[in-house]
Parts: structure tokens; C-alpha cells; sequence
């Protein structure tokens, strides 16, 4: 059992980290449209000229 | 007849441009959407047209956008970050989807001098950061009306504006309450485990403390608005919902680490974080319905008008209007807004105050009077002196008032809260007694007892039986394009038993053929050319109708082009002056109103006839609505043959002609005195008070924004027959409410007696709380559109005929 004393506190520090990463990810507007990019990946990256 | 691949208006037999897309060729209707199409194709972006899930906007003619590069304008609009990096966020009209979005962020990403573009398309926002040096602003908002997008941009204060950060805040919360909820249930999972198989009891300790780690954050963050608004009530005197919900959180939490410090029989870590996860989650689906429906600032930036003349000792200069000052005077042209509330100090000038009164008639202002924010002048240039700008002003005060009205809480959301707050107050009373009477018969087991009994009755089942019930109904039919901006217009729709609804806009739509023209000098196709070609920078529903009857007939080049609001339009082609309009307008002497006319200095040169075909959807949506049981009256300000010749083409059982807006008015209250719930169906402009009379008023998306937010319901995709699908599901959110009331009544009633019995173990109060809780969360789901509507796909460009001889 004594495998949880180090398990448990492992699980927290990652949790911690979970949180903390998706803080950073709200506070830089990924969050902030869940819509648009949805469709990001249905099209091909093709660099395209510049409008006339 | 075949509808245009870029926008969808039906293409007029003669209408000869088409674009290819992904190596097809389209028709297209305009040279307008050809020239969108094409950009769009030679960009390599004709996966938007496959993206897309809604036709795209016919780009309009472009307004001028120069003014947005003065320096004195860009100060308040633009943040400068660097030399070479400036930030802006722009309101942009027509971003329907979430491929408009992305349409608009490839074509301005790879525009010279961008650096980023983030567009979010729910609440029709792009953020853009550009080198000032490189690339002009003028020439960014160019680009986004070319694509049919019409921008307007907001104040810098909107880069940090306060709905982004209730959106962030609530998203972090539900985060943490979501996550700690998780690891909560985990280690009480292990603790149940450990009770039946046994645990010994420093790893049961163990636990408990883990447990009330990973539920601190819980309640000491994510619940923290729950005790915010507690605080609040508490100070109002008010008991509403966050009272009980905030004192069960904190009673469950303390009486849990109690527990835990005494080494007691249980502990509900887990229950009160997955309670908080619950209603947090409730209220942010509730929020994001909001900020979609109803958003006023974007009512009052599309309203004002962002630059205006002012007079100066030497001259005049084009100002922002933020820059105007009490005491200036100002030079409105004819079909401008007025900017700021003014006093008018040079000739007198009629008005159209119908955003603000939803009265249409042109009312006079002379000398002295005065204008006010946000109504259109009709004939002009006047010259006024500036009073109020900006927050002071009339409108401003008219968009806060909406503003607070769709910030209350909806009342069956309020009715609820009573309910809740009547049903804490027992309960605690219960619990108190329970304590004491344990106290006196075996005070080892008054503390379990209370507890149990606190537990087994938290009032979750009834916190949650409303939101989680409104808030599944708001997101069925935001996914169906209804917008919901107030909630208690859902209850109404449900009982609406009489629909009224306007006519002109709302049931029909105006069309001109190309054989209902009478030239009276001239050929019928040069008519239409002129006349065409004095529209193509219009919005107007009629200038739409000119176009498309013009088809494909090259258009003259105009010169001088003026748009008088309420009247017409005028120019200048090949040296004579056109001008275009209703009779009175273009010249005096002739008698129909149903017709335009064209005329230069000289007379007539021909008349058009105007027609009205009924919308696709409204017979459908008419049938629905009458199979229900709804009667249903048509209510218009037009003509009775008109009136009369749309109503026989329609389930109605009356039809009122000739309705001023006093008369619609006084008809809505009279149903109303009669006990009849009544919805009433406008687009509008002169609807707006009619609209706020009716029980549950619906708006259309092509209406104007400040009838928009007085709106109860929004039909944003301008379709009728999503109205008895709206009113089905209004009707199954009764039906669920009603359920979920009573089974939290219902459990409470069985559970707490029991409880305070002593015969619930706390670990069973858990498992009920938890369960009630979740059979309504579960219960709710079961709102949804009934399974025999799907998407119905967009017919366009399908005419039906109306009859000639009512409408010549």
C-alpha cells in the first residue's frame, strides 16, 4: 500500500499542472472561439498570393 | 429560376456571371458576388463555399472607409503596442458561421502588413494586429466589405472588455470545480470501497484529507460567486437562490472537515464539489446563450454613426464622434444619423425617429428643437449645436434600460428561487430541530442525524430543476437559429394562443418582375438600368427587388449618388439627374403608393410595379401553427387588398388592414384584456412598441438591433418555420420543469423524515443527493426538437404567384 503514498501525491502535482496549464490556454484566447477552428483542419494549408 | 452560388438570391433569367469554383462553373447573380466569388477562388479559399453552412451576404457597394485613418479616430479605436504593431477588434456584420470565420481569417492573414487576425465568430468579433506603415485601416475594412462583411469598429476599451473576462473567469471556475469534482469522486470512491471491505484507519484519514484538499479550491474559488451573491441577498434583505445554495456548500464543506478532524462516520468532499460542478456548469451554458442573444453594445455601435461634420471658424472637418463636445456645431446631411443629441440652430429638417419611438412618420423639428442621438434625418443638410454626447445621451439611456431589462432574471427563474428559498428556510428549521431533539435522546447521534437530514435535503434537486431545464431549451433552439433572450418568453410561447403577426417584411417580401415596368419615356430595359444602377449600393429589400428584375443588363455609371432616407435615392447618369423613389419623392401629381418611380427633371421617366411574394416558409409555418391550436391574425399597417389578397393565401383567421401603430397597439392590449397570451411576429422598425406589449414578442434577424433586443425570441435565420419547433420545445421545457419540481418535491418529502429519524446512514444521504440531483440534470436532457422536423434545407429562389390583380 505503500505505493500510493507516492502515486497520490503524483497525481496532485499533475493535477496541479492540468490546471495550470488550461489557465494559460484560457488566458491566451484559446478558449475564447470553439467554433472557428473546428474547421481549421478540414481544409489544406496552401499559401495563397496576396489579393490584387 | 436558380439561386446564386455565392449569396442565394435567386438569379434572373438574362443574368449572365459565373465564376469557377474548384474547376465548376457557378452562376452567380451580381457583379458584386462575382467579384467575392473570384477573390475568394483566386485565394485558394473555395473550401470556404464546402465549409460554409449558411449562404454568404451579397458584399454591398463600399462606404467609405477613409475617415478611419485619422489619427485622431485611430487614437481611440486602435491600440499601439509598437511601431509597427497596432491592435484593433471590430464588430463585423454578417459573420453567420463558423466558415465566415475562417474565410475572413485567411483572406486577411495573408494581406500585406498583418500579422494576426482572431476572429470569433460567436460573438462576430475579429481582433486584428497590423503595422500601421504597411497597411492601412481603411484598406483592412475594405477588404472585409468586399467580402460582404460589413465592419464597425469598437472602442480599445473592447480589447479587455468586460464580457471576455466573465467568459474567462466562468470557464476557469467550471474548470477547477470540473477537475477537483473528478478527484474528489476518486478518493471517496476509495473510501466506499474501504467501508464495505475495511480500511484501517490511518489511510482512511488519509484520504479524507486528500478528499478535502482536492474540494477546497472548489469551494473556496469555483463556488465563490454562489457566497458573492449570497452577500448580496443578505444585504438586500432578499432570500433568493445563492442563499440556500452558498449555505448548503459551506454547512456540507464544514460539517465534512469537521468530520474529518473528529475522525467521524463520513464525509461529502465528493458531493459538494460534483453540487458546485453542476450548477457552474448550468449557469455557464445559461451565460454563453446570453452573450450570443442579446448584445447591446453591438446595437448601440451599429446605431451611432462613427464619424459626423463639424463646423469649424475656416470650414469643416470630418470628425470621430467620440471627439465631439458639448457646445460644437455639427452638419448633418440628408439620410445621416444624428450622432449626439443636438439642438437644431439652421433651418428646420423633418426626422424618422423610428429606431428609438417605432414610429415611422417623419416628424418636423424646426429652429430650437431637438435631435436626438441615433433618428435619421429625412432632408437636409441641418446644422445643429451639440447638448449630450455619447453616455449622456437619449439612446444611450434607452440601450441601458434594455440592457438591465435583459440582465433580470427570468421569472420562472425567480419563482423557483422563492420556492428554493422558502424550502431552505424549512428545512434548516428541520434540522435545527432534529439536532436539538437528538440532543435530548441520544447525543451521540445528534450530529449524524442533522447532517443527514442537511444532506439528504440539499435543495440541489431544486437549484437545478430550473437552470438545467432552461438551459438545455436555450441551446436546442440556439442550435436551430432561435435566439432566446429572455427567458420567460419560452413560458409564454408555450401558452400563446393567439399569433399576430406584421405583414410588410415579416410575411412577404417585396418583388419586382421585369415585366411590371410602365416606361413612359424610353425603353423598359434602360429603365431598369437606370434605375438598378441607382440602387446597387442599397440594402433596401426594394433595391434587392430592382436589382434582381434588372438582371444582367450593364449598368451606367452614376455620379452624385445620394440616398435620402425614407424617400429614395438620386444621381447623376450621363448628365441628367434621376431621381428614384415613392411618387411623392421623385415628382408630385401622381396617385398609387405600390409603385416607384423613376423620374428626371423633365417628369416620369417609368414607373415600377411592386409586388409582394409571400415568404417560402409562412404557409408552412401558418399550417403548423393552426394544426396546434394557435388562431392566427395578420396586423398591418397596408392597404386592404393587399392585406386581403395575403391573407387568402394563408391559414389566418383575421386580417387587419390600415393599422396605425396606435391602433396595433390598442388591438394587442385589447386581446390581451380578453385573456388571450398573444405572440406578436415584426421585423421591427415600426413594430418595436407593439412588439413590447405582446406576451412574448419574436423578432427576425433581418430587423433593426434595438427591436432585436427587445425581443423575447430572435429567428435569426429570418426563418418562420421554426416557429412551432420553438413553440414544441417551449411546450416539452413546461412539461420537464413541471417534472422536475415535483420529483424534488416529491423525494424531499419521502427523504427528510427518514432522515431526521436517524435512519439514514450519511453515506446513503449522499448517494440520494446525488442521485436526485442527477435524475433532474438527466430528466432535462430529454428536451429536444420532436424527431419528425429535421433541418428542413434551404429552398431558395422558389417564387409562388401572387395574384395580379389585387397588388396592380
Amino acid at each position: 500500500m505503500n505505493v500510493i503514498l507516492l502515486l497520490i501525491p503524483l497525481s496532485i502535482v499533475l493535477l496541479g499542472t492540468g490546471v495550470f496549464a488550461f489557465f494559460w490556454a484560457i488566458d491566451h484566447a484559446q478558449f475564447d472561439d470553439l467554433e472557428t477552428p473546428a474547421l481549421m483542419p478540414l481544409s489544406e494549408d496552401r499559401k495563397a498570393p496576396p489579393p490584387s | 429560376m436558380s439561386a446564386c452560388f455565392h449569396c442565394g438570391e435567386p438569379i434572373l433569367a438574362g443574368a449572365d456571371y459565373s465564376v469557377a469554383i474548384a474547376g465548376v462553373r457557378q452562376a452567380v447573380c451580381c457583379p458584386g458576388c462575382k467579384a467575392a466569388a473570384e477573390w475568394i477562388a483566386g485565394l485558394g479559399l473555395d473550401d470556404y463555399y464546402r465549409l460554409r453552412t449558411e449562404p454568404s451576404t451579397r458584399p454591398e457597394a463600399e462606404p467609405d472607409f477613409s475617415a478611419w485613418d485619422r489619427p485622431a479616430l485611430a487614437r481611440l479605436h486602435v491600440r499601439q503596442h509598437a511601431a509597427d504593431r497596432a491592435e484593433i477588434v471590430l464588430l463585423v456584420d454578417n459573420l453567420r458561421c463558423a466558415a465566415c470565420g475562417w474565410l475572413i481569417e485567411r483572406t486577411l492573414g495573408t494581406t500585406e502588413g498583418v500579422h494576426e487576425v482572431g476572429v470569433n465568430a460567436p460573438a462576430r468579433r475579429v481582433r486584428l494586429v497590423f503595422d500601421p506603415a504597411r497597411a492601412r485601416l481603411s484598406d483592412l475594412m475594405r477588404l472585409l466589405a468586399r467580402l460582404g462583411y460589413v465592419p464597425h469598429p469598437l472602442d480599445a476599451a473592447a480589447l479587455d472588455s468586460l464580457r471576455m473576462k466573465e467568459d474567462r473567469a466562468a470557464m476557469k471556475r467550471l474548470a477547477v470545480a470540473g477537475l477537483g469534482a473528478m478527484q474528489a469522486m476518486m478518493y471517496a470512491v476509495a473510501l466506499y470501497a474501504g467501508s464495505f471491505d475495511g480500511i484501517d484507519t490511518p489511510t482512511r484519514d488519509f484520504f479524507r484529507w486528500l478528499g478535502f484538499l482536492v474540494a477546497t479550491p472548489v469551494v473556496l474559488y469555483s463556488a465563490r460567486p454562489f457566497f458573492a451573491g449570497a452577500w448580496r441577498e443578505w444585504r438586500a434583505r432578499h432570500l433568493s437562490m445563492d442563499t440556500p445554495i452558498a449555505l448548503a456548500i459551506a454547512l456540507i464543506y464544514a460539517a465534512s472537515l469537521a468530520e474529518t478532524v473528529l475522525r467521524g462516520r463520513e464525509i461529502y468532499f465528493d458531493s459538494v464539489s460534483m453540487f458546485v460542478f453542476f450548477l457552474l456548469a448550468a449557469r455557464y451554458v445559461e451565460m454563453r446563450a446570453r452573450h450570443r442573444a442579446g448584445d447591446l453594445v453591438d446595437a448601440l455601435a451599429r446605431l451611432q454613426p462613427a464619424t459626423t461634420e463639424r463646423l469649424t471658424e475656416s470650414g469643416s472637418e470630418q470628425v470621430g464622434v467620440h471627439e465631439l463636445v458639448a457646445g460644437d456645431r455639427i452638419r448633418i446631411g440628408a439620410g445621416a444619423i444624428v450622432p449626439a443629441d443636438s439642438i437644431v440652430s439652421i433651418a428646420a429638417c423633418r426626422v424618422d425617429e423610428s429606431l428609438l419611438t417605432g414610429e415611422s412618420t417623419p416628424l418636423r423639428r424646426a429652429l430650437g428643437e431637438t435631435l436626438i442621438a441615433g433618428s435619421l434625418i429625412i432632408d437636409g443638410p441641418v446644422e445643429a449645436c451639440v447638448q449630450r454626447v455619447g453616455a449622456d445621451t437619449v439612446l444611450a439611456g434607452i440601450v441601458r434600460m434594455v440592457t438591465q431589462a435583459a440582465t433580470a432574471k427570468p421569472a420562472l427563474a425567480r419563482e423557483a428561487d422563492n420556492r428554493a428559498g422558502r424550502f431552505v428556510l424549512r428545512v434548516l428549521a428541520v434540522t435545527l430541530a432534529t439536532a436539538v431533539v437528538w440532543t435530548f435522546v441520544d447525543p451521540a447521534r445528534a450530529f449524524p442525524a442533522a447532517i443527514a437530514v442537511l444532506v439528504v435535503s440539499c435543495p440541489c434537486a431544486f437549484a437545478l430543476a430550473v437552470p438545467s431545464a432552461l438551459t438545455r431549451a436555450i441551446a436546442v433552439l440556439a442550435r436551430r437559429g432561435v435566439l432566446v433572450v429572455d427567458g420567460d418568453a419560452l413560458q409564454a410561447l408555450a401558452h400563446a394562443d393567439r399569433f399576430v403577426f406584421d405583414k410588410t417584411g415579416t410575411l412577404t417580401e417585396p418583388q419586382i418582375s421585369p415585366n411590371d415596368v410602365l416606361p413612359r419615356r424610353g425603353t423598359s430595359v434602360a429603365a431598369f438600368a437606370i434605375a438598378a444602377a441607382l440602387e446597387q449600393g442599397s440594402s433596401h429589400p426594394l433595391a434587392k427587388a430592382l436589382r434582381i428584375a434588372a438582371g444582367s443588363t450593364p449598368l451606367p455609371a452614376v455620379s452624385d449618388l445620394q440616398h435620402i432616407a425614407g424617400a429614395g435615392v438620386s444621381g447623376i447618369i450621363d448628365g441628367v439627374s434621376y431621381r428614384l423613389g415613392h411618387v411623392d419623392f421623385a415628382c408630385a401629381g401622381a396617385q398609387t403608393h405600390d409603385r416607384l418611380v423613376l423620374a428626371d427633371d423633365a417628369g416620369v421617366v417609368a414607373e415600377f410595379l411592386v409586388h409582394e411574394r409571400l415568404r417560402l416558409d409562412a404557409a408552412d409555418a401558418l399550417h403548423a401553427l393552426r394544426a396546434d391550436g394557435a388562431s392566427i391574425e395578420i396586423l398591418s399597417g397596408d392597404i386592404e387588398d393587399r392585406v386581403a389578397s395575403i391573407a387568402a393565401q394563408l391559414p389566418v383567421d383575421k386580417a387587419w388592414a390600415r393599422a396605425t401603430p396606435a391602433d396595433k397597439l390598442a388591438h394587442i392590449e385589447r386581446l390581451r384584456a380578453d385573456g388571450r397570451v398573444v405572440a406578436m411576429i415584426g421585423d421591427g422598425v415600426n413594430d418595436a412598441p407593439v412588439l413590447a406589449a405582446a406576451d412574448v414578442a419574436i423578432g427576425l434577424g433581418s430587423g433593426t438591433a434595438l427591436a432585436q433586443a427587445a425581443s423575447g425570441l430572435l429567428l435569426a435565420g429570418n426563418r418562420l418555420d421554426e416557429l412551432p419547433l420553438a413553440r414544441a420545445v417551449a411546450r416539452s421545457l413546461e412539461l420537464v420543469l413541471h417534472q422536475n419540481l415535483t420529483w424534488a418535491l416529491a423525494y424531499n418529502l419521502a427523504a427528510v423524515p427518514l432522515a431526521a429519524l436517524g435512519w439514514v446512514p450519511p453515506w446513503l444521504a449522499a448517494i440520494g443527493m446525488s442521485a436526485s440531483s442527477l435524475v433532474v440534470v438527466l430528466n432535462s436532457l430529454r428536451i429536444d426538437v420532436p424527431a419528425a422536423a429535421p433541418v428542413a434545407p434551404r429552398v431558395i429562389g422558389k417564387t409562388r404567384p401572387t395574384s395580379r390583380e389585387a397588388l396592380a
